[in-house]
């Protein structure tokens, strides 16, 4: 650890920080653009400029690393004045356009022009322009407006050293340079839309948000993506019941600062309209909207005769899509109350996804983010062939069940599979809780409307073992509940659960018995992880307005050592 | 001291002659000796790398390219070979010869060449580097082919390539031609270039010497210091000290004199003679005409005006001392009949041209640097503008960018407004004028500028 004194300020930084992490630190906010935490230092941008004792230029303080005492000047009159240059270079010829920049709101050029602008222009030419490299998509989620860049080349070290693929380079020379894609080639890789969320500006921007809502009127809540099971830490971004967009929540423990497009762009899915009652079929099979006292009741009434008759006729499944607490519900309903044995889960195999951490990358295999869940609560995984109840009635061994509950409807992407939902539907009755309408559900006997990940709060599990809480962003629709409350109230009818239990209460019953789950507490920094950037294009901003004062930056964050060298 | 007496031709000694190009004629006139001698006396141990090494720090020579570091001292900063970690050293060549006004290196090249690699061999070997390069400006095609051509013959002759000479060295020397960049020159923008990368300055520390070319320990010499060093170990240290104003400017030097004198052209002088002498040298100013003012270390050099030179002596220090520097000693002469407000746009339009782009203040400097100085000059200037000049040209310099390239492209703007300052001014309170054709100030703005707009470049 190093001391060093910034405006007269002492803190202890690690030998690896440079002093720019160091003012910082010492709750100095010195205004940067090129800086990342995870990208290499360039000092190109010249923004970050300070005075630093016993050298006589200002210095780029990202590109000086700490000394043991070490006395940086950060606010004095000459860094300011640096500062201030700096600003109104990048300024004169940046184009006037905030008010239709879509970057706006969260844009550290607007931001550093309110610390460090001059309130005039003195820039009496005519600005440049880039013609022919203005709102034009350079690959499948980022749409590029060269005009706005300021060079500051974040983008193209991330398309260098986070997804190794390189496809961003500095085009021309001097005042005219911008950055483009190579001849021939697209900003095409796992991650590219987080090639627009380094952008401090307007330059690169993803295509699917681009002008569907002003960043200011945003809410942001943490929650964890549900694409794998790496379980990405992500900020849902919504307003008016409406999730806009997903971005990464900082998390060095498993994305750092990034997410993949694949689990960028789900958030769509959040708003697909689907049951908003629930749904009970009559005698004759003709579906009629209902509401919750009648749907439980028929399903109370369907799992009482099977029950009856013989416990080994009820198959029930739980999926990796539902949270930990979710699945404990489902087990405690039907292990251990009602005595079902066969209790099982079944997830896909999904397209291989991966995920930069620090400089490895992370795999995951899954569809769904919580098997390990849904295996720590005591549900079975089943896989075809492994003689469980579900690959037994699945490959015609066993006759079907008398009741099937599918906690999932979209457990797997085969249940929009006409052929595999007739199988499932031979059992006698199928009751599945569905938000989005597909084969199974309406092939189903009760359907129970319940909310997606946007509308409800609990844990996962991810590959790791790693338990991450996501919160509930938006009021799903008023009918629709969680599966959570589902399962209390069916539960209550068979006397098992009170209904007045929140996720959090549920969480505190089960952490005892499930394995990874002891001695977690539901508020703490581990399982919440980071608050949503207030602006991803900014290394520090993610600690926002949350910061405790004197809170140490580094313990949460995990900066990387300066690596000056190429 | 008599070290500024004229003395015998060192460095263009062959330039001109028949045959000069040529091993042949090189090895004729003595070319070689000193490489053969210091091979043969490496493995009775009577030359080692240190000796010479400390043979060049004797010399006093300083560095040719533009800084004026001391040469010996320079080699001294590579990390001895057990701090190495097995890694191998690269010495480069600096022939990236691209300075306004400067034209020395070329000449020794395309004259002398194997003048030039006798002196990598020398510090190659004292450096103990396997590899040399000749990074060589893109445009100087003539230069690398002659340059080619030599290492060829010296390969067949068995001067370069594996255990040269039987003496258990092995040397290989390739010739890199650059894509054409001024920047290029500056040292680490040339290892990136000859890295493959974009010519852009890395930042220091960490120093060549220590995280060169490929990560290597490197040294990065000037062409025509590297000739000197073949002179010290041929002549000996002694020798060559003689030669100069004194005990820190030493030896032969080559100073490239251009603009409006009778007979512009290269001209070996000892290092540090008058300017008056210099200019004599060169026919003096052309036509018989007063001198108005002396650029004298190339584009990037503050310039002199002619009362300000009288007397100066043409040398690292004497240039620090009179406000200026002494750069690649490319002495661009202005005489009476110059426009200084129209010189110093051009040399603005050069660094506007040259900037790599990389830190903010050159890159969006440079041009606005030039932008503004076209516009005063085509009439459309205002009373303000002269101040906003300074003004502007300051925030770029001092510390605001990674290499020194701000610093050179706003010393010809503080320098020439500072000193010129009234024929600023006199454009601008000619703007607007009938005499340019237009109605006022902002259309000229408009008008130059847009010859920006419509392209890429102007």
């Amino acid at each position: 650890m190093a001391k060093v004194t910034v405006d007269g300020r002492t803190v202890e930084v690690p030998d690896t920080a440079n002093a720019l992490e160091a003012c910082r630190e010492a709750g100095v906010d010195v205004p940067h653009f090129c800086y990342h935490p995870k990208l290499s230092i360039v000092g190109q941008c010249r923004m970050c400029m300070v005075e630093i004792e016993g050298m006589p230029k200002v210095q780029a303080s990202c590109t000086v690393p700490v000394r043991d005492g070490m006395v940086i000047q950060a606010s004095s009159e000459r860094a300011r004045a640096a500062r201030n240059a700096t600003m109104e270079f990048l300024l004169i010829n940046h184009p006037l356009d905030c008010p239709i920049c879509d970057q706006a709101g969260e844009c550290k050029l607007q931001d550093n022009a309110f610390d460090a602008g001059l309130p005039v222009s003195r820039m009496a030419e005519v600005r440049r322009l880039i013609p022919g490299y203005e709102r034009t998509p350079i690959g499948p989620h980022v749409v590029a407006d060269m005009t706005r860049c300021i060079q500051c080349t974040r983008c193209i070290r991330f398309c260098n050293e986070i997804t190794e693929t390189g496809e961003l380079s500095f085009v021309e020379r001097g005042g005219h340079t911008f950055v483009w894609t190579h001849e021939g080639k697209e900003l095409a890789n796992d991650l590219s839309a987080c090639a627009a969320d380094v952008c401090p500006v307007g330059a690169l921007t993803v295509k699917e948000f681009r002008f569907r809502k002003r960043v200011w009127w945003l809410d942001k809540t943490r929650s964890v993506c549900d694409g794998c099971e790496i379980g990405c830490n992500v900020s849902l971004e919504h307003k008016d019941r409406i999730v806009y967009r997903t971005t990464p929540r900082v998390q060095p423990a498993v994305n750092d600062y990034w997410i993949c497009d694949y689990g960028r762009f789900r958030s769509e899915r959040l708003n697909e309209p689907g049951y908003t009652r629930p749904v009970v079929k009559g005698p004759g099979g003709e579906a009629k909207e209902t509401n919750w006292g009648e749907a439980l009741d028929a399903v109370r009434a369907a799992l009482g005769r099977a029950l009856e008759n013989d416990a080994s006729k009820v198959v029930v499944l739980g999926s990796a899509h539902l949270s930990t607490e979710e699945n404990w519900l489902l087990a405690r309903l039907f292990r251990d109350s009602l005595k079902v044995r066969n209790l099982e889960f079944r997830v896909d195999e999904g397209p291989a996804r991966r995920m930069k951490r620090g400089k490895e990358w992370i795999h995951g295999t899954e569809a769904a983010p919580n098997s390990r869940g849904a295996e720590a609560v005591g549900i079975r995984r089943s896989r075809n062939g492994d003689g469980s109840a579900l690959d037994l009635f699945l490959s015609r061994k066993n006759p079907p069940p008398a009741v099937l509950y599918i906690a999932d409807a979209t457990f797997s992407d085969r249940a929009s599979d006409p052929a595999f939902v007739s199988l499932l539907r031979s059992a006698s009755v199928l009751i599945v809780h569905a938000r989005v309408k597909n084969a199974l559900s309406e092939a189903a006997d009760v359907v129970l409307p319940a909310a997606n990940l946007s509308g409800k709060e609990g844990t996962f599990v991810n590959f790791e073992g790693r338990v991450q809480r996501f919160d509930a962003a938006i009021v799903p629709p008023p009918v629709v509940r969680t599966d959570l409350e589902i399962l209390l109230h069916l539960g209550k009818r068979f006397g098992a659960f009170e209904t007045g239990w929140t996720a959090s209460d549920v969480f505190s019953r089960m952490k005892a018995t499930v394995p990874g789950y002891a001695g977690l507490d539901w508020n703490s920094d581990d399982l919440v992880g980071n608050p949503p950037s207030t602006s991803l294009t900014s290394a520090y901003d993610v600690l926002g307005f949350e910061r405790r004062p004197g809170e140490a930056v580094f313990s949460r964050l995990s900066v990387v050592a300066a690596d000056v060298k190429p | 001291m008599a070290g500024l007496d004229p003395v015998p031709p060192v460095l263009t000694a062959r330039v001109g002659t028949p045959g000069s190009r040529k091993l042949e004629g090189y090895v004729a006139d003595g070319g070689y000796a000193s490489w053969r001698k210091v091979l043969a006396g490496s493995s009775t141990g009577e030359w080692t790398p240190a000796k010479v090494t400390e043979m060049v720090k004797a010399s006093g020579l300083r560095g040719r390219g533009g800084a004026g570091f001391p040469c010996g001292m320079k080699w001294t900063f590579v990390p001895p070979k057990e701090k190495r970690g097995g890694k191998p050293v690269y010495l480069l060549c600096n022939a990236d010869e691209s300075e306004p006004g400067t034209f020395k290196d070329r000449v020794l090249i395309e004259e002398d060449p194997h003048q030039v690699l006798e002196g990598m061999m020398l510090a190659s070997f004292a450096l103990d580097v396997k590899h040399a390069y000749v990074y060589i400006r893109g445009e100087m095609w003539k230069g690398a082919a002659v340059l080619n051509e030599a290492v060829a013959e010296a390969e067949a002759a068995g001067l370069l390539g594996k255990n040269v000479l039987g003496s258990g060295v092995d040397l290989d020397i390739t010739v890199h031609r650059g894509g054409g960049a001024y920047i290029c020159g500056e040292e680490t923008a040339l290892i990136e270039s000859l890295e493959g990368k974009r010519g852009h300055p890395r930042i220091k520390p960490p120093f060549p010497a220590v995280w060169g070319v490929w990560g290597c320990p490197t040294v990065v010499n000037n062409v025509e210091t590297l000739a000197c060093v073949k002179h010290v170990v041929d002549r000996g240290a002694d020798w060559f000290k003689g030669i100069g104003r004194n005990d820190r400017n030493t030896g032969p030097k080559l100073y490239c004199i251009s603009g409006h004198v009778e007979k512009p052209g290269v001209y070996e002088a000892p290092i540090g003679i008058p300017w008056e002498r210099l200019l004599e040298m060169a026919g003096g100013v052309r036509g018989g005409r007063k001198l108005k003012a002396v650029i004298p270390g190339g584009a990037s050099a503050p310039m002199l005006t002619a009362a300000e030179i009288a007397g100066v002596p043409m040398d690292f220090d004497g240039l620090a001392a009179a406000k200026s520097m002494f750069g690649s000693a490319a002495i661009i002469v202005m005489d009476e009949m110059t426009d200084m407000a129209k010189a110093v746009t051009n040399i603005s339009k050069f660094f506007a041209h040259e900037s790599c782009g990389q830190c903010t203040p050159c890159r969006e400097g440079t041009p606005w640097l030039n932008k503004m100085l076209k516009r005063i000059v085509a009439g459309g200037g205002k009373k303000a503008d002269v101040e906003m000049l300074l003004s502007v040209a300051n925030q770029m310099a001092n510390g605001m960018t990674i290499c020194v390239f701000a610093d050179a492209a706003v010393a010809p703007v503080l320098s020439g407004v500072a000193k010129f300052r009234e024929e600023f001014e006199a454009y601008v309170a000619k703007a607007g004028a009938p005499e340019y054709g237009l109605a006022a100030p902002g259309e000229v703005s408009a008008k130059v500028a847009g010859r920006t707009a419509a392209g890429m470049h102007d």
